[in-house]
């Protein structure tokens, strides 16, 4: 107000003073010198404009102003997806964001193995007495992910997240989400498999350092093709139905094309019934997911002289322990042949400070055992054929149990926690969470059987090397100092069934030289920024 | 393909096919994109066709409105403002919309009277007593007169008040081209504030007290009259002007994908219906029926009107000669700077 009034001081001075000027040089030049009201009209209309046009320039400077592009960072948690650096448009239609997750990890072992029994790998040194490498201390970059994602147009969301950890450098998300309606959403390129419960929430968020067997050994990772997903009954009701190249189970598929024609059919039915109630229940969530796949006469049979990422082509998983070592591996003559389904009840619940999230999980596989391919030495070898009469259904399951608690009184969340007191020296302590898992992974016992069922030699895995089960318990201790960074500390212990054998001899046809792989118990550690 | 792949295809299809009937059953809300003076019109209006839907078709409408120049309108609806509707000031800028792929070409087919339910022409606005003693063009062009229109580049109104002026000097001097160019000019010389839109010209000249003459909408004129009182501003009408033709179109890619079509064609057709033209009449814009014009035709001034396809050839042809960048516009805006 102070500053208008000045200016129009000024401009009456400056006028008054030009115009006495025009008045002078108009008496000079012989003309006839205009009225006082003449000259006072002439400044008032010259102050008006003046101001007019200072109020216009106000405007479209306010107008230029809306229209500016807004940056921002937000610290909201990882798994809002609103948090890191944004670039929006001035109407909120198209925003570009900027996020990144980091994990840096830390494995130590105090008694495992870090393979199958009698698996030889050169570079981790000879086999000890029993055929085993022990497993290896190590600090990892578990996860380094730059995140790029955004909205076009107020509905189309993009995400394209590579991944640099664990010394590789992938695709671990590129896709398109349309959301027509919360009701209906189309995406379509390479996502999570909307099948797990685990596996949904994100990797920031997971109660401990690695996820159970459930997500991680049964049910599919990442896949590419297209879903169609949503939520309906004012969101009581999430669904998703996916199209699918289809992955073995725990997989994450890469972003080329698949070596068969057959797609995997994907559905997920989640329910939180009472989502929108001021009740105790309003926190419980339960569903059921499905994938179908039928892969019969489709697979590629001739290994001979292929590379040995080909070697993968048998469409067939190997297992990991809690502690992330291979405990099961089909054998190399052993091929998906037909039919895989999973099926997985899934449900959690949140309460105060207290969470429990528990999942089950089966895979129906249907395998063949194949002769031919390269002799061990390589060479041309001759073509890979099914053996005769070698087809079995086999029934893995899964299942976990985990439980979570606040001891700072934080909300217990599927997304992430927001501490009540930031950390900060003397001033917070950051929200503190203690965390329980019992999980479990069963083979059936036919894996280890021949076709006819009558010997442990000639199966379709070597219960001598590999074991049938394995059963695991953890706990831990999450700090999170803020709702971007995380010290997570869990200890854990897997005791297996089979899997070893005495010395280094192999299995004979009644399995009776069969030992129990030794226990696993390993410290992991965890330093997370999310944004 | 299996048969559960194809399965799963044809339920994909059939939901993507069926879902904007899912979204939108019941929820009927229309947006009108239309240029600045028409406020006055459409709050007037949108509550009458609400009223009849209601009581035609039993189903309530929401109708929302936008106002702006009209250039920067058709920007937005391009630009992905959500509009069933425009009602704009020139059909060039529906034009522009129809360039976007939004709406079809012939879009000016679809309804009577090339989609312009009704007329205005560009008259001045004058001070009491009109001590300028502006009658006519030729008086805008004298030294010493400060005139307002807004600026051709953003205003529907500004582009219509050139070509008057231009139609008008083109006819004295016998078409010369070369003389009527000097005409306009001398015209914008005489201008002391641009603004961006109708609205804005008209605040410029009634509220700021800036200018002799408004130069700009007949309606726009009449309304300053009303509202802001006879005893302060005079209407004075020109020997000749420009039959100004403000056209209305449905935005079809926009009210396909609402689920708004059939709303949203009642509701401009409502337009030619003899509520819609009454109600343009009482706000100052020239009827098309013939009742209305019967009606109301005494509260608008006789004046010789001239088509834009008469001397300029249509929209493209005067806007391509006049308003496109480098056009004769912009070389007198130059020179006058």
């Amino acid at each position: 107000m102070r500053k208008s009034w000045l200016f129009g001081r000024v401009v009456i001075v400056t006028s008054i003073a030009l115009g006495l000027g025009v008045q002078a040089n108009a008496e000079e030049a012989g003309q006839t010198p205009k009225s006082i009201e003449q000259r006072f009209e002439e400044l008032d209309q010259e102050i008006r404009i003046l101001k007019r046009k200072r109020e216009l320039e106000q405007e479209a400077a306010e107008t230029a102003k809306k229209a500016r592009p807004v940056v921002k960072f937000s610290s909201a948690g990882y798994s809002s997806r609103t948090g890191g650096f944004s670039l929006e448009s001035a109407d909120g239609n198209h925003v570009i964001r900027f996020r990144g997750i980091i994990q840096a990890d830390h494995r130590l072992y105090f008694d495992g193995a870090n393979d199958i029994r009698n698996r030889n790998d050169q570079r981790a040194g000879d086999l000890n007495a029993d055929g085993f490498h022990e497993a290896s201390d190590s600090w990892y970059l578990r996860r380094l992910r730059p995140i790029m994602e955004g909205t076009l147009f107020g509905k189309y969301d993009f995400r394209f997240r590579p991944e640099f950890g664990m010394g590789s450098a992938t695709v671990v998300d590129a896709y398109l989400d349309a959301r027509f309606s919360p009701a209906f959403k189309v995406r379509a390129g390479k996502f999570k498999s909307f099948v797990g419960l685990e596996r949904l929430q994100s990797a920031s968020d997971i109660k401990f350092i690695e996820r159970s067997y459930v997500t991680n050994t049964v049910l599919p990772n990442r896949d590419l093709g297209i879903a169609i997903h949503g939520d309906v009954f004012g969101d009581r009701l999430n669904y998703a139905f996916g199209l699918v190249n289809g992955v073995s189970d725990g997989g994450n598929i890469s972003t080329g094309p698949e070596f068969n024609s057959r797609k995997e059919f994907t559905g997920r039915l989640f329910a939180t019934p009472f989502v929108n109630d001021d009740s105790a229940l309003s926190g419980l969530g339960i569903g059921a997911a499905a994938t179908y796949t039928d892969v019969s006469g489709e697979r590629n049979l001739n290994f001979t002289d292929t590379t040995a990422a080909d070697s993968t082509r048998n469409g067939l998983p190997s297992y990991l322990s809690e502690g992330q070592n291979t405990f099961f591996r089909y054998s190399s003559a052993a091929v998906a042949d037909g039919v895989r389904i999973r099926v997985s009840p899934q449900a959690y619940y949140f309460i105060g400070s207290f969470s429990i999230l528990s999942e089950y999980a089966q895979v129906i596989q249907d395998v063949s055992l194949t002769t031919g391919g390269s002799p061990p030495a390589g060479g041309v070898g001759s073509n890979t054929v099914f053996t005769p009469n070698s087809g079995k259904t086999l029934h893995h399951q899964a299942w976990n149990v985990t439980v979570s608690y606040f001891l700072t009184g934080e909300q217990a969340s599927f997304r992430g926690v927001k501490p009540i007191e930031s950390f900060d020296f003397g001033k917070g302590w950051g929200a503190w969470e203690v965390v329980g898992r019992y999980n479990e992974l069963a083979l059936d016992a036919d894996t280890f059987k021949n076709p006819a069922g009558t010997a442990f030699t000639g199966g379709y895995a070597d219960l001598s090397a590999s074991a049938k089960r394995a059963r695991s318990w953890a706990v831990g201790l999450n700090w999170y100092l803020n709702t971007n960074v995380r010290v997570a500390l869990n200890y854990l212990e897997t005791r297996f069934d089979g899997g070893a054998g005495i010395d280094s001899t192999p299995i004979n046809a009644a399995g009776t030289n069969v030992q129990d792989r030794p226990d696993e118990r390993a410290f992991f550690t965890r330093l997370q920024l999310a944004f | 393909m299996t048969i559960l792949s194809k399965m799963f295809i044809a339920l994909g299809a059939w939901l993507i096919a069926a879902h904007p009937l899912v979204v939108h059953a019941g929820d009927i809300t229309l947006l009108n994109a239309s240029y600045d003076p028409t406020r006055e019109l459409y709050q007037e209006f949108n509550a009458a066709f609400v009223k009849y839907w209601q009581k035609e078709k039993g189903q309530a409408v929401v109708i929302k409105q936008s106002h702006g120049g009209s250039g920067k309108q058709a920007r937005a609806v391009v630009d992905g403002l959500d509009a069933d509707i425009v009602t704009l000031a020139l059909a060039y800028d529906v034009d522009a919309i129809a360039k976007a792929r939004l709406l079809p070409a012939n879009w000016q087919t679809r309804l009577p009277h090339n989609s312009s339910p009704y007329t205005s022409t560009i008259v001045f606005l004058v001070r009491k007593g009109n001590p300028k003693a502006i009658r006519d063009w030729d008086d805008l062009v004298k030294p010493g007169v400060a005139i307002i229109p807004a600026n051709p580049k953003t205003s529907g109104a500004a582009r219509w008040a050139y070509l008057s002026a231009w139609g008008y000097a083109l006819k004295k001097s016998d078409n010369e081209e070369a003389k009527a160019k000097d005409f306009i000019g001398k015209f914008y010389a005489n201008v002391s504030v641009f603004d961006t839109g109708a609205r804005g010209a008209t605040t410029t000249f009634v509220e700021r007290g800036i200018g002799d003459v408004l130069v700009g909408w007949e309606n726009e004129a009449y309304l300053a009259l009303k509202e802001f009182g006879a005893g302060k501003f005079e209407i004075v009408t020109p020997s000749i002007s420009i039959l100004a033709e403000p056209t209305v179109s449905l935005v079809d890619h926009v009210a396909k994908r609402k689920g708004t079509e059939v709303v949203a064609q009642a509701y401009l057709q409502y337009l030619y219906s003899d509520e819609g033209q009454e109600l343009a009449a009482k706000h100052f814009y020239r009827p098309r029926s013939e009742a209305a014009s019967a009606k109301y035709g005494s509260q608008f001034a006789k004046l010789n009107l001239f088509t834009i396809d008469e001397v300029f050839g249509g929209w493209q042809k005067a806007h391509q000669m006049h308003f496109a960048d480098g056009g004769i516009f912009d070389e007198i805006y130059k020179l006058n700077k």
